[in-house]
């Protein structure tokens, strides 16, 4: 890593060893939870957003019958949280595009790991404070989904394991689209195939939590094991993804026609 | 050489793919259950077959690709996953037909049925990446194929907690050897078939490629020139 010439925060240098990865990552956390502490552009945004559809729910599926609603419930959840996580990943790497300090900071001398566990934790954050809107409006329009207000910690930790996998696919595809000049339409075209595996298992958790499941424990392993499965390989593609090896094709890359 | 292979290989498929389909429909018995809507096994299970080995080929090369920017790597990736794409439409297509007359249901959301289609759409995903994406957005489309690798077995043991109707493995290594006898000729001929055309569409990337870099060096060159002049 470059040094000296630029004279960056010491906070970045002054770490070394087993504890560097981590600080780095809180700094580059805190510095976007600063950002949005200011504004809270990303809280209101997704926050009204995850209100709006709610309330689509609730005028669509009010009508359906007790028994249908345990099968309703987590594909409302769900698809709440795929929609809401598809705009926050946009907007946080918006941020970084139009004033171009993504470049910036993969310049900086800092893990690019953390680069990506910082930007998957503000995400998450967001997300998970949309879900604190989403699960108590599920229970209150739906009778079925008054488990989740009798069993609060199971529910919360379905919650959190079920947004961790989609964040961390969401997370370096978004960065990837906003490193290569975007077109942002393409994220929901990659996310949605590639988040299914993790939507899925949430869903069918999230269908044993409703139904009284005595296997929910086991799936909330496994889908456990996916998050680190998926942290895992985004960590490990982040790098090759945003900056590529060594050497050649800058020109390739500029000269790549139109097609 | 080489560059006659996927002639060689077309050829042979042109000659033992009417005699498969001869031997499937004249030769081979009807299956008792199913009648003959079982013939349609030939075709399906072989497509489905490369569909898998080509994801995974794309997969590798994908990797090897972000790995040591390997161009020869990056065709091989496009060609494949465009051929998983052709192979998966060919799946989805005879799989419904099958399954209409056999569980009298075309599409019952059974663990392989979601596994083949959201792998399909992962590719799909993969080859508009590749065709809109602006510059750079290769690598992003290495990992996607990367990625949807990884996600195949994940769906498939997600779906199957459900329910599951489809034929098992065993169908397969349970079939009597006359089928069997029908079944290699047909995946010979599909299989030698999609490693041509993967062959020259990989060869045709890498010339797409080459054509790329000699404009740019054009435009440099004039730009020199021009700079020499004034």
């Amino acid at each position: 890593m470059p040094s000296g010439a630029t004279p960056w925060p010491l906070a970045f240098r002054a770490t070394t060893g087993s504890m560097r990865l981590p600080r780095q990552a809180w700094l580059l956390a805190k510095n976007d939870l600063r950002q949005e502490l200011r504004d809270l552009e990303l809280v209101a945004t997704a926050g009204f957003f995850t209100l709006v559809v709610l309330v689509m729910f609730g005028l669509s599926f009010a009508a359906l019958g007790r028994s249908a609603q345990p099968l309703a419930i987590p594909g409302m959840l769900w698809l709440a949280v795929a929609f809401v996580g598809a705009l926050t990943l946009t907007r946080i790497f918006d941020r970084e595009r139009e004033s171009d300090t993504l470049r910036a900071l993969l310049s900086a001398p800092v893990e690019r790991l953390s680069i990506y566990l910082a930007k998957g934790a503000v995400t998450l954050l967001v997300l998970l404070g949309c879900c604190l809107v989403l699960v108590p409006g599920l229970v209150l329009l739906f009778p079925a989904g008054a488990v989740f207000a009798e069993r609060p910690l199971t529910t919360a930790v379905l919650v959190v394991l079920g947004c961790v996998a989609y964040v961390a696919v969401g997370t370096l595809f978004a960065a990837g689209l906003a490193q290569s000049g975007g077109k942002n339409v393409l994220l929901s075209v990659i996310l949605y195939p590639l988040t299914s595996p993790a939507l899925m298992w949430a869903l069918v958790s999230t269908r044993a939590l409703l139904e009284g499941h005595p296997d929910l424990n086991t799936y909330l392993i496994q889908l456990a094991a996916l998050d680190v499965l998926l942290v895992a390989l985004g960590g490990v593609l982040f790098e090759a993804v945003l900056v590529g090896s060594t050497g050649r094709k800058p020109a390739r890359e500029r000269g790549r026609r139109r097609r | 050489m080489t560059r006659q292979i996927p002639i060689v290989l077309l050829a042979i498929a042109a000659v033992v793919f009417p005699l498969s389909v001869h031997k499937i429909f004249l030769e081979t018995g009807i299956e008792r259950q199913l009648g003959t809507a079982q013939k349609i096994f030939y075709f399906h299970v072989p497509m489905a077959w490369i569909m898998m080995l080509f994801g995974l080929v794309c997969g590798i090369a994908a990797g090897i690709q972000l790995r040591r920017q390997s161009r020869r790597a990056e065709a091989v990736a496009i060609a494949a996953g465009e051929m998983v794409v052709l192979a998966g439409l060919g799946v989805l297509i005879t799989g419904p037909i099958w399954g209409h007359a056999s569980w009298g249901k075309a599409w019952t959301w059974d663990a392989r049925q979601v596994t083949t289609g959201l792998l399909w759409l992962v590719f799909v995903a993969y080859v508009l990446v590749r065709r809109y994406g602006a510059a750079g957005s290769d690598r992003l489309a290495a990992a996607l194929a990367i990625f949807g690798a990884v996600d195949v077995p994940v769906i498939y043991y997600a779906v199957k907690i459900w329910k599951t109707t489809h034929p098992s493995n065993d169908v397969v290594g349970t079939l009597p050897p006359e089928m069997w006898a029908a079944l290699w000729p047909a995946l010979g001929a599909l299989l030698a078939t999609a490693i041509a055309l993967v062959a020259v569409r990989a060869r045709q990337e890498m010339i797409e490629m080459d054509v790329d870099d000699a404009w740019v060096r054009v435009d440099e060159l004039r730009e020199a020139a021009k700079g020499a002049a004034s």
